[in-house]
């Protein structure tokens, strides 16, 4: 009986590790078809944008490195667009007031997009905070970013330049 | 089995239904980002802390920098 007792106490201590140790997903080749809802209240599908480069940059008002990526991917975006490349700033506060209140402060041009309920960051299996994905013609997520430092602007332009030049 | 045998496993058990954890996704962490979960929420305190740090050569002795929001 005692034996049985400190089996079944190992195969729960074991259970619960495994539960912890979750295994990590597999690489995401091709953008998730999933809708998302822009600031002026249209919705708009990702897979309605094949033909175009795409950035998704993922951002959020509590976010320090957000405040330095913000103004700078929307500078890219004011320069890149009439090449073909399409940026959506998707904001992933709870509280959507913060996010306005963050907007109010950095002006922008590029299309801005919400998910207070993580939606689109669980398709995109975010890690991190900020995340960026760039997106090809065809629909597949090419890049992958996480974080932002000084040098992260110069790769996301000529990431976003290579696959622009790209099925021309 | 005793009583007592019988008991402890019994705390074991409880002990070990009793745990979990909680999974933090990225885009959750707003409040987690938050000032008041910052230590040196001021500027004065952390900048004591560094000088302290540096002096005493004990650079992370007084805690890791950061909310908690998980940004890189």
């Amino acid at each position: 009986m005692t034996r049985h007792l400190a089996g079944a106490l190992i195969l729960a201590s074991l259970l619960g590790a495994s539960l912890v140790a979750a295994p990590k997903d597999s690489l995401i080749t091709d953008a998730p078809d999933i809708t998302l809802t822009a600031i002026s209240g249209k919705t708009m599908r990702i897979a309605d944008l094949k033909g175009q480069v795409v950035l998704l940059d993922f951002w959020a008002s509590w976010c320090i490195p957000c405040r330095k990526s913000f103004p700078e991917v929307d500078a890219l975006h004011r320069e890149l667009q009439p090449k073909g490349l399409a940026v959506i700033a998707v904001n992933v506060d709870e509280q959507q007031k913060n996010a306005y209140t963050f907007l109010e402060k950095y002006p922008h041009t590029m299309t801005i997009a919400f998910d207070p309920k993580g939606a689109v960051a669980a398709a995109f299996k975010l890690e991190a905070m900020p995340s960026t994905m760039i997106v090809d013609r065809s629909g597949h997520i090419r890049f992958t970013h996480q974080g932002y430092t000084e040098k992260t602007i110069g790769q996301f332009r000529s990431e976003v330049l290579q696959l622009l030049a790209e099925n021309q | 089995m005793s009583m007592k045998v019988r008991a402890l496993a019994g705390v074991l058990v409880l002990g070990i239904l009793t745990t979990a954890c909680a999974t933090v996704k990225p885009w959750q962490r707003g409040m987690l980002a938050d000032s008041c979960m910052v230590f040196d929420a001021d500027s004065a305190t952390a900048y004591m802390t560094h000088w302290q740090e540096a002096r005493e050569g004990s650079m992370g002795g007084f805690g890791v920098q950061g909310g908690g929001c998980g940004c890189k």
